[in-house]
């Protein structure tokens, strides 16, 4: 990091506010659209308030009653974590070894339609996936109940995402076999950019095959995996759009998620604080989620600058 | 000389963004995505003093073509160009806008709304007290100006607009806890059971006069490989819970139905508000301890044994109409989709559900099953009706959007609206109803229930009572654990309630204490 | 040896691309079939495409068949087959004919909606990221944490107190409600991005430039904007695609219905009667994806190139 020479006292304080002329913009839009309405609920889940009505200060309550006397929270929460880990085992995983496999085809040409074919279903709206799943794959006479029947497995049939014991599962299996995406063309450029000499060291060595995935390719791709996780974490403890399509959160609070739960408090129920105290609690869950990747999972240049 | 070229190529950029932002900003002349009537432009649209927005709702909406078959709808366009000629200052814009809670929230809140929307009028009552809403009773009780003009003193709606409407009981029943009308019962709704012929000849069975019959047939019918009933989730927890409800306890109701609401009740034959079903609730009934309420949720799952599998995400048209269900309850408009079909290879028919014998229960009042119909459309009027003025009091517009609503329901303009497709039942006096509707005509005429179970209480309640009941009906959690549940969000609801009307419960224990004689042979009181 | 597993790799990659696919090969059938063809066989091929090759094939060997056809009012006329090919493709393309009606207006807004964001993201993104990563002065590590942070706010938690303030702003029902706080959250990707890739550029290069006497603003314009032409390739396409996804928002302020993208508008249109023909909504789906195709077909490249720039690590 250079600093530029200052030849006059006024120089550096003109240098400075040149800096901050710059940033003006980005800091004024991201102050006014973020941290006002979040500085908003921080405040507003101190009330008990209602859109278009009245409100009064109630110090902790909504918190009080979302972590001790909600009985949502508990198994809307393990939902919750439930998806979020489904999501990060698979997100990281299947997408990376078909990364690996079509990083390995032969044919330039191949390996280009597939990145291509991969990234199709990432252009259809996630509104429509979801509403792909809930109406043709899950439904009474939809794909997964007429191909059971087909195959003779009668039994199995059920109405997947309104059945208590099947609901979450049908849930986290939305996007099967979840390599729609960016996933695998992040994986890809990460696996294209281990250098030729690497890899060439390693035949060398005898290092191939699955022994070279392990031992070459995912500590080289490692700062892509960390991406990968932060926005899967992120993205799970935030999402519930999907569910609310599909599910409503229902049946009981089976698919519940404490976001979807937030947003029924605040459009249905009339309870804002209480909703803004939720996401006040959900801010903290990732916030320490952030804390701690941040500080247990070292990327690649960090294992490799501390060598 | 390159500097020079930059800021050139910044400023343009900048100047081009300005004039996007400037053409941009007004959002009343931005592009219009809803459908806007033909020839109809800017230019136009400036002329008028006033600007009506109005949201039909998916019924009438002009354009769509219901269930894909036929002709687009232009029923509803053809009204408002005669009104727009008879009123030349005012403008009418149809825009479709889903019905559904966090939109009419953010809505009126913002004071943007459509002027007349269309919402379950249950859905207004959580909100009345913030003033989203205009009260429609002064003009209710007035008369239909369009009616007056005609010259006619017999003709309903000569002396108030009330008497055009058909169903008093039902439309009148909407009014908000505090007694007010909010909204319009444009039409009339009614459910029923469709039913295969073919499938019913085939395996022997009849149209059911009770209960018990019934629940034989659909034994018969599932043994013979069809999914007896079809129904959704939303049709247990609505529509089931009412009519079993009204089932179980309508022979007690002299005993529990405290107050008689004096404009209502002669259209009813007792009816159960949310004041009163609060205070029941206190007195120990809907709790584990009054063995009806808890008998209402077992018939419930004894039904839900011959439904589809999937409650929520329901595929119930198709299951009917490739024949693998045998029955199923649905609503009226489901008759235009099956007399549509041209490849529908089976006769159908409709019947109501039967009643409960003293077989299928010791509490059985032996009455037929109620009507729990209602409004397919319901109209209200929005804050956003009066933003000429600021208030509805002096407000010309606000004078034209009840204009609009009370020409819509003049019976030569309604039937164009109405009856230009089988779909729901008209709901004015001197309308016909259309001759495949007619089944549910004789439905209507039955009495009305005794009550709207999840509709008297907030949003809250029937959310969670959706989803619990979904999952005791799925084997998810045991009957006890259910009610509960069930107990802990009527007290909330019950809670709720009491915090934002003022009921006088003072009287309702002194009525309570005079009907203590009706209910002295009564068996199965919850504080017994 | 290694043909076998070259093949058998190709062989495990096109069964899961087949199985991704699948969803989207139904709609797409089903965008050319009736309601009453859905209903009443569930997977099968399109008739207007059956009936469209028999037409087709015969009116191309001059054969004089006559074909039954629906007239377009329920009566069924028979016709020559050039006629009748004319006619079945139009009960093929029915669905997509409304679709495009319905969400016409939405693909405009969403163009719009877009370029502008996108515009916007790429802007202050890497201008901010520029300053942050390239000068240091007092309060820039504050700054960049102040920035950044955002990432973690759950957007649930703001989407009602940013409703309130966009209704206090008077932006309801225009496009700057969509616009602005998606620039002002998109940025937020954006610096992060974008600072770990110049973060990672040698400082000669700005440094020869300083010496010449360049202003920010001029490095800014003539090195970095086209040093990071990859990465910006990246931001954009991650940012259009997160804009072309979101309905909720749009949703909520679009109260008029006049401003919804394509998101909000098929939300719109699947709870609309319009939904009711099934073919209808089938083909919105499909005509709104194919920008997007367009979009990657050709950003493909670009896209690999920023993500292995060295930008995309955490």
């Amino acid at each position: 990091m250079t600093r530029p020479r200052p030849a006059l006292i006024g120089h550096r304080a003109r240098f400075t506010l040149s800096c901050y002329g710059l940033l003006l913009v980005p800091l004024a839009l991201l102050t006014l659209f973020v941290y006002v309405p979040v500085m908003w609920a921080f405040t507003k889940s101190l009330f008990q308030f209602e859109v278009g009505g009245a409100s009064r200060f109630i110090g902790l309550d909504n918190y009080v009653e979302f972590i001790t006397r909600d009985p949502t929270t508990i198994p809307s929460f393990l939902n919750m974590l439930f998806l979020t880990l489904f999501a990060v085992c698979t997100r990281l995983s299947i997408p990376l070894i078909l990364a690996k496999l079509i990083h390995a085809l032969a044919s330039e040409r191949a390996r280009y339609f597939y990145r291509v074919l991969f990234l199709i279903p990432v252009l259809v709206p996630g509104v429509a996936v979801q509403l792909i799943w809930a109406g043709m794959i899950y439904r009474d006479r939809g794909m997964l109940n007429e191909a059971l029947r087909a195959v003779g497995l009668d039994t199995l049939v059920t109405g997947w995402l309104s059945d208590p014991s099947t609901a979450l599962v049908a849930v986290a299996f939305v996007g099967f076999p979840f390599v729609g995406g960016f996933e695998v063309l992040i994986y890809y450029a990460g696996l294209s950019s281990i250098p030729q000499s690497v890899t060439e060291a390693a035949a060398i060595e005898g290092c191939v095959g699955l022994q070279k995935f392990f031992r070459i390719d995912i500590p080289m791709v490692l700062s892509q995996l960390k991406l990968i996780l932060i926005l899967t974490i992120i993205g799970g403890v935030q999402g519930f759009q999907g569910i609310f399509i599909m599910t409503r959160g229902g049946p009981g609070f089976k698919t519940t998620v404490p976001g979807l739960w937030m947003y029924f408090n605040a459009f249905s129920f009339q309870r804002m604080g209480y909703a803004c105290a939720i996401g006040v609690c959900l801010f903290a869950v990732i916030f320490g989620l952030t804390i701690l990747n941040m500080r247990y999972f070292k990327s690649t240049e960090e294992l490799v600058g501390r060598r | 000389m390159g500097f020079l070229r930059h800021v050139f190529r910044w400023l343009s950029l900048a100047l081009i963004a300005l004039a996007g932002a400037w053409l941009l900003w007004p959002a009343r002349d931005g592009e219009a995505a809803s459908a806007r009537r033909d020839g109809r432009d800017a230019a136009n649209r400036a002329e008028a003093r006033h600007v009506i927005t109005l949201s039909p709702g998916s019924a009438y909406l002009p354009g769509a073509v219901p269930f894909g078959v036929g002709q687009p709808l232009v029923g509803l366009a053809a009204v408002i160009r005669d009104f727009e000629k008879r009123f030349p200052d005012t403008r009418v814009e149809i825009i479709n806008v889903p019905g559904v809670r966090e939109y009419i929230v953010t809505q009126l809140s913002s004071g943007r709304a459509p002027d007349i929307i269309n919402v379950n009028v249950e859905d207004v009552w959580t909100d009345v007290q913030k003033g989203w809403y205009v009260p429609l009773d002064a003009y209710l009780e007035a008369p239909n100006p369009f009616i007056r003009e005609k010259g006619d003193p017999t003709a309903p709606g000569y002396h108030q607009w009330w008497d055009m409407f058909k169903y008093q009981a039902i439309s009148r029943g909407k009014a908000a806890p505090d007694g007010r009308n909010y909204c319009i019962s444009f039409d009339m709704v009614e459910t029923a059971i469709f039913y295969n012929k073919d499938i019913f000849a085939k395996v022997g069975v009849s149209v059911p006069t009770t209960w018990e019959q019934w629940l034989d047939d659909m034994a018969k019918l599932e043994a013979a490989g069809y999914t007896p009933l079809l129904m959704s989730i939303y049709a247990f927890n609505d529509w089931c819970v009412d009519l079993i409800f009204d089932q179980l306890y309508y022979a007690v109701l002299p005993g529990i139905d405290l107050l008689q609401d004096p404009t209502r009740e002669k259209y009813l034959e007792g009816y159960l508000d949310w004041d009163e079903l609060c205070f029941l609730y206190r007195q120990g009934f809907f709790t584990p301890r009054d063995p009806r309420y808890a008998e209402l949720w077992r018939h419930m799952r004894a039904l839900r044994k011959y439904c589809n599998r999937n409650l929520a995400n329901i595929d119930t048209d198709r299951e009917f109409v490739t024949q693998q269900g045998a029955m199923y309850w649905t609503a009226c408009p489901l008759t235009y989709r099956l007399m549509a079909d041209k490849e529908l290879g089976f006769e159908w028919g409709v019947f109501y559900l039967p009643r409960f014998t003293t077989a299928t229960s010791e509490f059985a009042s032996e009455t037929e099953m109620c009507v729990i119909g209602g409004a397919g459309m319901q109209y209200e009027v929005t804050n956003s009706a009066y933003n000429d003025t600021g208030d509805p009091a002096t407000s010309e517009k606000l004078e034209r959007v009840i204009a609009l609503l009370q020409f819509m329901t003049v019976p030569e303009h309604y039937e164009r609206i109405v009856n230009e497709y089988p779909c729901f039942l008209p709901n004015v006096v001197g309308v016909p109803v259309l001759p495949s509707l007619e089944p549910f005509e004789a439905i209507l005429e039955r009495r009305y229930t005794t009550t709207k179970w999840i509709f008297t209480f907030d949003l809250r309640f029937s959310e969670i009572q959706q989803r619990m009941l979904e999952l005791y009906l799925n084997d998810g959690i045991a009957l006890d654990a259910f009610l509960e549940w069930q107990e802990a969000n009527l007290e909330a609801a019950t809670q709720n309630l009491l915090a934002r009307k003022n009921v006088d419960m003072a009287r309702l224990e002194r009525e309570w204490d005079r009907r203590a004689p009706l209910r002295a042979d009564t068996r199965g009181l919850p504080y017994d | 040896m290694r043909r076998v597993r070259n093949g058998a790799m190709h062989l495990v990659v096109a069964a899961v691309a087949a199985l991704t696919l699948l969803p989207f090969v139904f709609v797409l059938n089903n965008s050319f079939r009736t309601n009453s063809e859905i209903y009443h066989s569930f997977f099968g091929l399109p008739n207007a495409l059956k009936d469209m090759a028999q037409a087709g094939g015969a009116a191309l060997r001059g054969r004089e068949t006559a074909f039954p056809v629906d007239a377009g009012n329920g009566d069924i006329i028979a016709a020559a087959p050039d006629e009748a090919l004319a006619r079945f493709g139009a009960i093929a393309v029915k669905g997509y004919r409304m679709a495009w009606r319905v969400i016409r207006p939405y693909m405009l807004n969403t163009f719009f909606v877009c370029a502008v964001t996108v515009l916007g993201v790429g802007l202050l993104g890497s201008m901010s990221a520029y300053v942050l990563s390239r000068y240091r002065f007092p309060g820039s590590k504050a700054v960049f944490i102040y920035i950044v942070s955002t990432m973690m706010f759950p957007g649930v938690l703001t989407l009602v107190p940013s409703f309130l303030l966009v209704k206090q702003l008077g932006l309801l029902n225009t496009y700057w409600a969509m616009i602005l706080p998606y620039i002002a959250g998109g940025q937020v990707f954006a610096t992060f991005v974008f600072k770990s890739f110049f973060d990672g550029l040698p400082e000669d290069l700005f440094e020869s430039a300083r010496i010449d006497g360049a202003g920010h603003f001029q490095i800014y314009v003539n090195l970095v904007v086209p040093l990071s032409k990859p990465v910006l390739a990246v931001v954009m396409i991650m940012n259009i695609l997160s804009t072309w996804n979101n309905f909720l928002w749009p949703f909520i302020t679009n109260i008029d219905g006049r401003h919804h993208v394509i998101a909000s508008g098929l939300y719109v249109l699947a709870t609309s009667p319009h939904a009711s023909n099934m073919s209808t909504l089938f083909a919105a789906y499909m005509a709104s994806s194919v920008p997007l195709l367009l979009l990657f077909i050709y950003a493909t490249k670009p896209f690999i190139q920023g993500v292995t720039s060295g930008a995309f690590k955490a």
